[in-house]
């Protein structure tokens, strides 16, 4: 595309709550419409080819890997981000239990990681071991072994099974 | 930044089949989990692309319908919706199954079946479920609508016989006779977020201890997904045994040999590949309905 322009695209969607309305290249990917024209660096750019998960978001409650996905396709959607989970600056439980658990040593893949259990916990409400791994199946990390982010997704789910019996 | 393009979202069928028609370098986005990654990294399939034409905006391209003798599946039905719905998971359980196991939940949420069979992509985890439940497309052009079968579709790698100007809008499956049974088998490195070596999908129909039909495709073994009709018919009328299984086991070996010819990884992917499909024979032979 050498002789023509790019016509820049204006979307509007909810991100993290609240409305916004951006213009941008046509171009763009949702991650780097994030990261670069949106400042929400949470959200880790890793393989850029939907193998790694690193950059793991919700589109409307459903998380997706959002190297793979263009800006203009999320006009009108309702987008959460690692930095849209915690509730007036108190960490989500998920993020208190992945810190408690030791589930964070570098900390990359981790906003993925966190995002793809929160869509889980959105959907299932007693989900098990096996559940769990689907779950995260699409998110790698190569310091944990994995075994602490499944301790702390369970005491997530238990946590907040106890609190809505209580 | 990926190379540069333009980007639409027309919101009916008659308004892309128009773009597409006056734009010879559009390319239809529908999943995006192929086209997306292509751009980065920089693939020669997508490299003239100029206007991407995202289909999602497009209401009736969404749903699964079921009809009285067949099913539909709409061309951005993606890979979670299908595996989670009922009456796939009743008439296709081998469809259901091979959508579970594609990429992860993020590549699931978005890709489609369609956009899957449309890439063409030798280790495409749907083709052979599909062929093996003989499905149709409908592709749409402005000028007219066309059904083809999938195996007439798929024609070498990466390429299919769909033409510029044209969108496929459905698949259509015929609900196969309930006494056939079946199952889905796929090897990849790894569980998740893995490219099959081997994929494989048996259907089978018994009248009494005879193989009454038989279908049979293949994934990744083969340059594209296809349903290998010499060993469907060589077993037809034959007993469903193990000797009849170990007969068909070494002639897909021998078939995928003449397909593909002798590689350095013959020696060893041969072997595995006749054992899995002897299994899935015994398997298929033993889930008898």
């Amino acid at each position: 595309m050498k002789s023509k322009l790019l016509k820049k695209i204006r979307i509007k969607f909810r991100l993290n709550g609240s409305q916004v309305e951006v213009e941008t290249k046509p171009n763009k990917r949702l991650l780097d419409l994030l990261r670069d024209d949106l400042g929400l660096t949470g959200t880790k750019e890793g393989c850029s080819i939907g193998e790694c998960g690193a950059c793991t978001v919700l589109v409307n409650g459903k998380a997706v890997n959002s190297c793979l996905v263009l800006a203009g396709e999320i006009d009108g959607a309702d987008i959460i981000t690692i930095e849209g989970i915690a509730n007036n600056g108190e960490l989500h439980p998920l993020q208190e239990n992945f810190l408690k658990y030791g589930a964070v040593q570098c900390g990359f893949c981790i906003p993925g990681m966190i995002l793809s259990a929160y869509a889980l916990l959105s959907t299932k409400r007693n989900p098990d071991e096996e559940e769990i791994k689907e779950a995260i199946a699409g998110n790698l990390c190569r310091c944990t072994g994995y075994k602490q982010i499944i301790e702390a997704i369970k005491h997530t789910i238990e946590e907040v099974n106890e609190k809505q019996v209580s | 930044m990926i190379q540069k393009f333009n980007y639409v979202a027309p919101k009916s069928l008659n308004s892309a089949l128009k773009i597409l028609s006056e734009n010879k370098k559009a390319k239809i986005l529908a999943g995006g989990t192929d086209i997306i990654p292509g751009f980065h990294i920089g693939s020669r399939r997508f490299a003239d692309t100029e206007l991407i034409v995202d289909i999602k905006k497009i209401q009736n391209l969404h749903s699964i319908k079921e009809r009285k003798d067949f099913v539909e599946i709409g061309a951005c039905v993606t890979f979670s919706e299908l595996s989670e719905n009922e009456i796939i998971r009743k008439y296709f359980p081998l469809l259901a199954k091979a959508s579970e196991t594609i990429g992860s939940v993020q590549i699931r949420n978005r890709a489609t079946v369609v956009g899957n069979f449309v890439n063409n992509a030798p280790c495409a985890d749907s083709v052979p479920p599909l062929l093996v439940y003989d499905a149709k497309i409908q592709i749409q052009s402005l000028k007219k609508v066309r059904e083809i079968s999938l195996q007439k579709f798929l024609i070498k790698p990466y390429t299919t016989a769909l033409k510029k100007g044209e969108i496929v809008t459905k698949i259509i499956i015929p609900k196969p006779d309930e006494n056939f049974v079946g199952d889905f088998y796929k090897l990849g490195r790894r569980r998740a977020v893995a490219i099959s070596r081997i994929s494989l999908a048996v259907l089978m129909k018994k009248s009494n201890d005879l193989i009454d039909e038989i279908r049979i495709a293949s994934g990744a073994v083969t340059p594209i997904g296809t349903r290998l009709y010499e060993l469907e018919k060589f077993a037809k009328n034959k007993l469903a045994s193990s000797d009849t299984f170990k007969e068909l086991a070494i002639k897909l070996g021998e078939k995928v040999l003449e397909i593909t010819g002798l590689r350095w990884s013959s020696e060893y992917k041969l072997p595995v590949l006749q054992q899995v499909f002897y299994h899935l024979l015994e398997k298929v032979n033993q889930n008898e309905k």
